[in-house]
């Protein structure tokens, strides 16, 4: 308590809040966002490594191929999300039912789910069984590239959904009600009032999907494996995965230098152009068309619409992914309990580390944005958060571990090494979280705390933070499950750690379906408890108080 | 005992000034209205006051001792926001409990307080009452019992009133002042409604692109305006522009268009001035033409009649002045019907006279933001 009341009193010195957001600041910048980055200056400094590459043809064509695959997957994902998401959205914000409680708890399930689980449960059931598959499934012959645009979809989905509902709830349905007594058929009022209202939700839903494909690593590694196909078909980050798999480190030093260097850049160039275009962009307004307007507003069309959105929910996402649970069915096989407890533990270590580290020096960071909206930092950091986000965690994790390797030896610090790696791409999602949370809390609370007598850090921990409480430990939540659930940046990093998606892998890998399996399930349902928890536990606080 | 003293306070926000060298003396124990249109700087003055905003350049002085740089924590000047801000984490009990316990008084003195609190604000039965159970007027006198609670002497008032229904905002302004009065509290209101201030103040103090244009008891600031300005923001002025013919000190007389002459209090004003004359259109006086010797400014022709309950407004058409307005009590509302012509006069001495300001009379009286 003594030090709470240190810190009390500190607060109460403009210099020491000024510090304080500039170590947030700059442990941002230093530990996150250069780490993050630096891979660009290496590829200046071993030239070398990289124009060997470059004059052999074969390795170019793979790379060329890895990256196509994987930025057109992304967009194709992306698009079937917008189309697909946009209806679903609406229900959940619009309409009114009794079970939309569950539809809304159904529709996180996948971002529970370790896409290398997803990637096991999606082969299993669209695909023809590989060997030692013991669970029938749909048993279509599917390319992989439609393999994991079906397995992509699945976790990108619940962003988009996710997105374009918060926007939807903030816009007031008085608009569309005013353009419906004006005369336009709903069709029209929507098109013409509410989707050009909505372009902030779609940017935002488009970079989180775009980004989340780009970058997963484990389930598609995962899917090509089972389908024999993880030699001859690449994604960018499979293929750094791939090359550190296989190769000796100087030759692949080069490749994946470029690989890194590809994706980044490519990817950063996408944000900056979509942050820019989908601002710009119109919705064509200058003609309508009142008769089919009110035609397609009326009869089955628009229910055919809600059926749609729903079948694509379950047979599309969630079908798929619960679809592992099948092996319940079959006789449980002798599973290595002590190396499945013990990675699980490491993954919690690294998760819940991460996650700690993500709220502390993501408070600052959040706070400046939300509350400092005019100042030049705040933008400039408003930009920079999403860095780390749209970055592909493989090339992310190859890039950390470049440069604090050109740093200090790594190799025993690897754990320390892999949970910042886990910080740098989880940190923009708790600080997104915690600052849309801030700004909807009206500054007059703090300020109305200070005149009766509180000091900054007083006003902070006893009402802004009980506030955004919940906002903080969903962001928390949210980073969590996707630490516990990323492969590709902890294998770009160290291949020591044995985290549960490697190990989970591994088990693919080698063959064992349905040991992986069942460690997968195993792992779903401590992950299940953990969030109930978490959330019983915030929500019994809220009435304590 | 606070005596405030604002000493030439500049704050401008980007290209927005909301202080333009803002002065003003507030009085121990005294209920002082700051009394502006939106956008005048209301706010920011108050912000300065408690802390909450630095000014660029200026001093605050409490007691003599200069503020300036003070924390906001230590400065004992406490908001009533607008929004009330009840911490929606807390009940009603722990909101008004909040600064006993921040600042650590005794356990027992502070439970004392703050029953003491609810019960003058006579909601002690909802002290267990989640804040957003409570109707605006409760939230309200929870806001107020929770400022008084924190033991400070000045009471910052930021439109109080503002979010609750019309009329319990005329209940509670009485009911607020004189709670503020018995615990012997300087207390400073920010308002945009010359009603409530005019009710409600010791003083009022019009503001207006960032200073403080008049400062004066309620009645000085409605009879004797410093501007064209106040005139006509504090109680609705007609403005007749002419030239001053006859400043003898008994009366300022001035020609309007086509010859009409008005006349006004006493004034400096010289013969051939340009000027302004404001007579309040409560003041403004209408009677049947009755022939010789009536005395009349001019005659105009009854336009429309506004019914307003307690009183009537008559709108009447000047040939070469415009429409000229005149509230009458309401039983003279069969007196008179659209087309009537009648004349216009009012007492000299209730009338107001000013130069024509620089810029024009229509910049003068805008109520919107200010654009430099």
């Amino acid at each position: 308590m003594r030090f709470v009341k240190r810190l009390d009193e500190l607060s109460g010195n403009p210099k020491a809040r000024r510090s304080w957001t500039y170590l947030a600041v700059f442990f941002f910048v230093v530990v996150i966002l250069i780490p993050s980055v630096f891979v660009l200056t290496k590829m200046l400094t071993d030239w070398d490594l990289v124009s060997e590459v470059l004059d052999d043809s074969d390795a170019v064509a793979i790379i060329e191929g890895a990256a196509w695959n994987s930025f057109s997957i992304a967009f194709i994902v992306t698009m079937i999300d917008i189309v697909v998401g946009l209806p679903m959205a609406w229900i959940l914000v619009r309409r009114q039912f009794k079970a939309r409680r569950y539809l809304d708890a159904l529709m996180d399930v996948p971002l529970a789910f370790p896409t290398a689980v997803l990637g096991i449960s999606v082969v299993i059931f669209w695909g023809v069984p590989s060997e030692g598959v013991t669970i029938p499934g749909l048993g279509l012959v599917v390319s992989p590239y439609l393999m994991i645009v079906l397995l992509h979809i699945i976790f990108t989905y619940p962003y988009m959904v996710r997105s374009l509902s918060a926007i939807l709830e903030q816009i007031d349905t008085n608009y569309e009600t005013a353009a419906m007594t004006l005369g336009a058929s709903r069709w029209t009022a929507v098109r013409t009032i509410t989707l050009p209202l909505f372009r902030a939700g779609l940017a935002t839903g488009f970079i989180l999907c775009f980004a989340r494909s780009l970058s997963e690593t484990g389930g598609t590694y995962i899917a090509l494996t089972m389908m024999g196909k993880q030699s001859t078909f690449f994604t960018g980050p499979t293929y750094i995965g791939y090359l550190k798999d296989i190769g000796s480190a100087d030759d692949a030093m080069g490749a994946m230098i470029l690989v890194s260097v590809v994706m980044i850049v490519v990817a950063l160039i996408l944000l900056i152009l979509v942050r820019r275009l989908i601002a710009k962009l119109k919705i064509p307004m200058k003609k309508i068309w009142p008769e089919f307007g009110r035609r397609i507003s009326r009869g089955l069309l628009p229910k055919a619409k809600d059926g749609i959105a729903y079948a694509f929910l379950f047979i599309m996402v969630l079908l798929p992914s619960f679809y592992i649970f099948m092996y319940l069915t079959q006789p449980i096989p002798s599973l290595d309990y002590g190396t499945l407890f013990s990675s699980i533990g490491i993954s919690f270590l690294i998760a819940g580390a991460a996650v700690v580290i993500d709220i502390l020096f993501g408070i600052p960071v959040a706070m400046q944005i939300a509350r400092h909206k005019n100042s030049k930092l705040s933008r400039i950091l408003d930009e920079l958060v999403n860095v780390p986000l749209i970055i592909p965690t493989t090339a992310l994790g190859f890039s950390l571990a470049l440069f604090w390797g050109s740093i200090g030896q790594a190799s025993e610090l690897a754990i320390v090494l892999v949970i910042l790696g886990h910080v740098a791409f989880t940190y923009p999602l708790v600080v997104r979280n915690i600052t849309g949370a801030i700004e909807e809390v009206d500054p007059a609370y703090e300020e109305v705390a200070m005149t009766l007598g509180a000091k900054p850090f007083q006003a902070f921990r006893k009402i802004l933070l009980p506030i955004v409480k919940s906002s903080v430990f969903a962001g928390g939540i949210l980073a969590f499950t996707r630490s516990l659930g990323e492969t590709g940046a902890t294998i770009s990093i160290s291949d020591s750690v044995n985290a549960v998606p490697i190990y989970i892998t591994e088990l693919v890998g080698r063959g064992d379906y349905a040991d992986a399996a069942m460690c997968s399930i195993i792992l779903i349902i401590i992950c299940f408890i953990l969030t109930m928890a978490v959330r019983h536990l915030t929500r019994g606080g809220d009435d304590g108080a | 005992m606070p005596e405030i003293r604002l000493e030439g306070l500049c704050k401008t926000f980007g290209d927005t000034v909301a202080a333009d060298g803002l002065s003003l003396d507030i009085a121990d124990g005294e209920y002082v209205c700051i009394l502006g249109p939106t956008g005048a700087g209301k706010t920011t003055c108050m912000r300065m006051i408690c802390g909450l905003t630095r000014p660029d350049s200026g001093r605050v002085y409490f007691d003599g001792e200069d503020i300036t740089d003070k924390d906001i924590d230590l400065r004992e000047t406490t908001m009533l926001s607008q929004t009330y801000a009840l911490f929606p984490n807390m009940n009603v009990y722990g909101n008004v409990k909040f600064a006993p316990t921040i600042k650590e008084w005794p356990e027992e003195s502070s439970k004392q307080i703050v029953k003491s609190m609810l019960h003058m604000v006579h909601l002690e039965k909802k002290a267990e009452w989640k804040v957003g159970e409570l109707s605006g007027g409760q939230q309200q006198r929870i806001a107020l019992a929770r400022a008084l609670a924190s033991g400070s002497k000045v009471l910052l008032l930021d439109e109080p009133l503002r979010a609750l229904d019309a009329r319990l905002r005329i209940d509670l302004r009485k009911e607020l002042r004189a709670m503020a009065k018995g615990m012997n509290l300087t207390c400073i209101h920010v308002t945009h409604d010359q009603d409530e201030a005019l009710e409600m103040a010791d003083r009022i103090a019009v503001i207006r692109h960032g200073r403080i244009i008049q400062s004066g008891t309620p009645m000085e600031v409605f009879q004797d305006p410093a501007t064209p300005f106040v005139a006509n923001f504090v109680g609705r002025s007609n403005m007749i522009t002419g030239k001053v013919v006859n400043s003898d000190g008994v009366t300022t007389d001035i020609e309007a268009a086509g010859g009409k002459v008005f006349k006004a209090r006493a004034s400096d004003l010289q013969a051939g001035e340009e000027a302004v004359l404001a007579i309040k259109v409560g003041s403004t006086k209408i009677s049947h033409l009755s022939g010789e010797g009536q005395e009349m400014f001019c005659s105009g022709r009854v336009e429309r009649m506004l019914y307003e309950g307690a009183t009537i407004t008559v709108e009447l058409a000047v040939d070469g002045l415009g429409l000229i307005s005149a509230k009458l009590p309401n039983r003279k509302y069969e007196d008179y019907r659209p087309g009537d012509e009648v004349a216009v006069h009012w007492m000299p001495s209730k009338a107001s006279v000013f130069r024509i300001p620089e810029g024009g009379l229509e910049k003068e009286l805008r109520l919107d933001r200010w654009e430099r």
